[in-house]
């Protein structure tokens, strides 16, 4: 017992020091800051060199080229300047790291969120097409885990047609398409098939990013979208009364 | 009889590089020794204060440390830090955690006490006073002598452990409740006792005193 105390003191006292403020806050190694001084105190770091995270270590992000960076960086800073200060800490986030070929288990993704160290990991080599939706998305799953008792998966599951089941998870399908179907039937895409919560996540990013005579029209022709459109927005109205989509 | 040799010149030159070698050789031994020995020891009695209420004195092994608490911006984490501060319970409590020119942090009052000091658990101690809720909303420069409370990964744990920091850090801004400033001697803790292989330290300096100028 005493040599197991002493192996593991010796190894704490061995431990080279880290003093990388960054690696302190998230525990993503390195990162150095891109931009802090955002008005909605959003601060952005980039990746210098590859990582990998993850007890498994399965996370795995590639150094972001500088000029895919600056391009990109305007695309993510004008899109998420859209959220308050006070949003954003209701919500839980404050770092965007921005790198490229994100992948967890080696399925590429575009982002992967972190409510508890309070950060989103973005893909910023992510498909074009989609890359400014796709970034609302994201920051979605930072709300819908920081708020796990607000967003019910059953209540949600109910607004569809009682036939249509979501996969077994969102990465247990080879439905992925993220274009945004000509006739919704209760999804704006392919992907939204494919659980529940990317299907919340879904509706979200289109109430932000369609224009409002779009999503009006979509409510309109749609009742089962319409539902699960006035569903996110009183949950969020629940999170921050002040926001509008 | 007895012929009395002349040293030669060259004889002379290496006896006075000798004992010049040897003069060098002790007081260097001295100065190198005494690593207070440069550090300014600011005496808070030769200073007059804005806001005197507000002013700590940290005694550490090369001099005081003055700070100025700010309860304006962290009411209740300045209010528990003056209650340990009269309390004297940071007396022999030591620098637990410290990085060359960027951090020192001390204040387990459970595991750091001098002649108590529990490596394996410092820390991790515990006020006994329960947590406080972070107080992180408003503004703070987190620049080169700032003081703020340490927590856990988690908001609202912070206790009684405090760090100062010794370069600017501005994402600390909005992550750790600040507490104050260091007026004077932030050289006396750039000589606080710290290991280039570990932020942890073995046989670690300690806080002499700490009390309220008032």
């Amino acid at each position: 017992m005493n040599i197991i105390r002493a192996i593991l003191l010796l190894i704490f006292f061995v431990t080279p020091v880290k003093a990388n403020t960054i690696y302190n806050l998230i525990k993503i190694p390195n990162l150095e800051i891109y931009e802090i001084n955002t008005k909605n105190k959003l601060k952005y770091f980039y990746a210098v060199r590859p990582f990998r995270l993850g007890t498994q270590k399965n996370i795995v992000c590639s150094n972001a080229n500088k000029k895919d960076l600056e391009e990109k960086y305007k695309i993510i800073y004008k899109n998420l300047n859209r959220y308050s200060y006070d949003y954003l800490k209701k919500i839980n986030l404050k770092y965007i790291v921005l790198c490229e070929n994100l992948s967890i288990s080696e399925l590429y993704t575009a982002g992967i969120p972190d409510n508890i160290m309070k950060t989103l990991i973005l893909d910023i080599q992510f498909n074009e097409d989609y890359f400014e939706r796709v970034i609302h998305h994201e920051v979605f799953h930072i709300i819908y885990l920081q708020y796990k008792e607000i967003f019910n998966d059953e209540e949600w599951i109910k607004f569809n047609n009682p036939k249509f089941k979501y996969a077994e998870c969102s990465t247990c399908t080879k439905n992925i398409g993220l274009e945004k179907y000509k006739e919704t039937k209760g999804f704006f895409t392919e992907y939204s098939k494919s659980t529940a919560s990317e299907d919340m996540a879904e509706v979200y990013s289109h109430m932000i990013f369609l224009k409002k005579e779009e999503i009006n029209q979509i409510r309109k022709s749609d009742p089962i979208l319409n539902n699960k459109i006035l569903y996110i927005e009183n949950k969020i109205k629940q999170i921050d009364n002040t926001f509008t989509f | 009889m007895i012929k009395k040799i002349k040293a030669s010149a060259s004889e002379k030159f290496i006896f006075i590089f000798l004992i010049i070698l040897s003069v060098a050789t002790f007081s260097t031994y001295f100065v190198v020794k005494n690593k207070c020995l440069f550090v300014k020891n600011f005496n808070p009695k030769d200073i007059t204060f804005k806001k005197p209420n507000n002013i700590a004195i940290l005694n550490a092994p090369c001099g005081n440390v003055i700070i100025e608490l700010y309860p304006n911006v962290s009411p209740n984490a300045v209010q528990r830090f003056v209650t340990l501060i009269k309390s004297n319970a940071y007396e022999n409590i030591a620098f637990h955690r410290v990085i060359e020119n960027k951090l020192i942090q001390a204040g387990d009052l459970e595991f750091g006490k001098k002649g108590n000091l529990d490596y394996g658990k410092i820390g991790t101690g515990k006020s006994g006073l329960g947590t406080i809720k972070s107080e992180i909303d408003n503004s703070f420069n987190y620049t080169k002598g700032s003081v703020g409370l340490a927590r856990t990964f988690k908001n609202d744990t912070e206790d009684s452990q405090f760090f100062i920091i010794l370069q600017d850090e501005p994402l600390f801004e909005g992550e750790y409740t600040p507490v104050g400033k260091v007026l004077y001697g932030l050289e006396v803790l750039k000589k606080i006792k710290y290991e280039s292989r570990s932020e942890y330290i073995l046989r670690p300096d300690f806080i002499n005193s700490f009390k309220m100028l008032n």
